[in-house]
């Protein structure tokens, strides 16, 4: 019995890279990341198989359409390279069942890259770094360019190691029960931060005023700020919220509409000469 | 201030790195480079006004904030907000003597942003397009079935001939939109009086457009109405306590913690009650 073929450290390192760098590099909506795919296996399966009918037939395994989300998704990448050498050893792997591990996979971890990288790790790194560029000090770039790079790089290293070792239980471990419990607290600090740069980094005010003599007159804002400091901010965000979730209407469609809301509400009305919006500028 | 042929070239071979999808790869590119705060740096350094650029890229990026495009679909292009966008509002707030740190600098900055990234969905669907051919060029080295052509073919698709479809999307808008620049601002400067109905309502877009951003958000974390409570939580410790972001995320954490103490005890709670009853113990049950 022929000795268990092993792929190289340098063969998974040139595949990690691969990944990390080309998986989305030449994207379309037909076939969105598989060539990255196709090219991260490329090391491995050169390296694995002898002859070259052997080597096109394993890669031809990965020319079904991948897609997720492409950072959490190197854990993929990392569990095919496992799944790849067990075949070439012999094991009863064929290209079903690898494709149906790999399309089983790339739908959920799509959504929990979206939400927990995407969604919540960088607008908190980002909420960070807005509060660290305020006055325009490069501290904050800076500080979101490490963190956020060097953060990654090990957290797709390590998700690609784990995806390579410990094969299909990887990725049971983030979907497991005491995981759910790690996830919504991520979340919960994410929705507890999201809130603060709602009240920080949004400014609306109204500027509907309406004088009624020389000793009475009415300011909605003051009234507003009586009922909750920045309550406009609150209520905004609410209605795009809104708008998006309960009424399924596109971001694009939601601009829109505040631009509409933005028109209307700067027309001066009639009468009581007041606007609901008035930024008050001059050049 | 005025963009030169030089710099316009540089501002375009940034877009093409920072596009989704660009040629900076996904983590470098896109989530790094092309986050219009980064790009407000990149931004600052090429056109000499680092503080300004930071400024503008800071104002965009909260409209930005969680731009995630699930399934490649874009409701924003960020090569066109982060490399068009940034130097256009750094252009506008020099020419029409704003100060940098004001709200009428940022509420433009945002407005603008928002106007180009609109715009440069157009970008994206461009490239995603041209590149379907040079897939097609992979998939005939794959169906081929010599190994040798394979090997040499498909990192040529990844890496060298992409950049065509971004010379064509990404670098020659960016190059001709900064170059016009100066003389778009000045027009506006001109036909569009700071008073009038137009301005005042892109400044007042301006400002509510970052509610978009964090709604966008808050449609990724909150899903049952009393996640609103969490939300109203940290919001008031900002409006009304004061805070800011990094306390706020502290407190944050703080909470998360007793959560993450709860759910750990409600997911062992099967456990504990089977060792429970394994000592014969009624009283203890209850816990």
């Amino acid at each position: 019995m022929a000795e268990l073929k092993k792929t190289s450290e340098s063969a998974r390192k040139a595949s990690f890279l691969h990944w990390i760098y080309g998986n989305l590099t030449c994207f379309s909506q037909e076939h969105m990341q598989t060539f990255g795919y196709l090219w991260a296996m490329l090391p491995i399966v050169d390296e694995l198989y002898e002859s070259d009918d052997e080597k096109v037939e394993a890669l031809r395994t990965y020319t079904t359409f991948f897609n997720t989300e492409p950072q959490i998704g190197t854990m993929v990448v990392g569990l095919t390279v496992g799944l790849e050498e067990a075949r070439a050893n012999g094991e009863p792997m064929d290209a079903e069942t690898i494709n149906g591990i790999r399309a089983g996979l790339m739908g959920p971890l799509a959504g929990l890259g979206d939400s927990i990288i995407v969604g919540t790790f960088i607008p908190i790194l980002l909420g960070i770094a807005l509060g660290l560029s305020t006055g325009g000090n490069p501290l904050g770039p800076i500080f979101y360019i490490v963190a956020w790079n060097v953060l990654m790089y090990f957290g797709m290293k390590f998700a690609y190691n784990q995806g390579y070792s410990l094969g299909g239980s990887a990725v049971e471990a983030l979907v497991g029960p005491q995981s759910a419990a790690l996830r919504s607290s991520i979340v919960m600090v994410g929705t507890m931060v999201i809130g603060a740069v709602a009240a920080t980094w949004i400014n609306i005010s109204t500027s509907f005023a309406v004088e009624f003599g020389a000793d009475s007159s009415f300011a909605l804002q003051n009234t507003l700020d009586g009922i909750m400091p920045k309550a406009l901010n609150f209520f905004f965000v609410w209605l795009c919220w809104w708008l998006m979730t309960k009424k399924k209407i596109s971001p694009t469609i939601v601009m829109l509409i505040l631009v509409i809301v933005a028109l209307v509400g700067c027309i001066t009305i009639p009468g009581i000469n007041t606007s609901i919006f008035n930024p008050g500028l001059s050049y | 201030m005025t963009i030169s042929i030089f710099q316009a070239v540089l501002l375009g071979i940034f877009a093409c790195l920072a596009s989704l999808p660009g040629m900076g790869g996904t983590t470098i590119g896109n989530y790094t480079l092309g986050r219009p705060l980064v790009g407000g740096l990149v931004v600052g350094i090429i056109l000499g006004n680092l503080q300004l650029g930071i400024i503008v890229g800071a104002a965009i990026q909260v409209v930005y904030i969680a731009l995630v495009t699930p399934g490649g679909t874009v409701s924003a292009d960020v090569r066109a907000v982060t490399y068009i966008g940034i130097p256009l509002a750094m252009l506008s707030i020099s020419a029409q003597g704003l100060d940098p740190s004001s709200d009428a600098a940022t509420g433009l900055a945002a407005a603008l942003g928002a106007a180009v990234g609109t715009l440069g969905t157009v970008l994206f669907y461009g490239t995603a397009t041209l590149n379907l051919v040079w897939q097609g060029i992979g998939w005939k080295a794959v169906e081929g079935g010599r190994w040798d052509n394979i090997k040499k073919t498909i990192p040529m698709v990844e890496t060298v001939l992409p950049w065509v479809s971004h010379i064509l999307f990404s670098f020659i808008p960016t190059v001709v939109i900064c170059m016009a620049g100066p003389t778009m601002v000045d027009l506006m400067k001109e036909y569009l009086p700071m008073d009038g109905l137009a301005m005042k309502t892109l400044f007042t877009v301006g400002s509510l457009l970052p509610a978009v951003g964090v709604g966008i958000l808050c449609k990724q974390v909150i899903t049952k109405p009393l996640d609103w409570v969490t939300f109203a939580v940290g919001f008031l410790l900002a409006a009304v306590m004061g805070c800011n972001l990094i306390a706020s995320a502290i407190i944050a954490v703080f909470f998360a913690l007793i959560n993450f103490e709860i759910q750990s005890v409600k997911t062992n709670r099967p456990a504990l009650a089977a060792q429970a009853a394994s000592v014969d113990d009624d009283d203890e049950e209850d816990i």
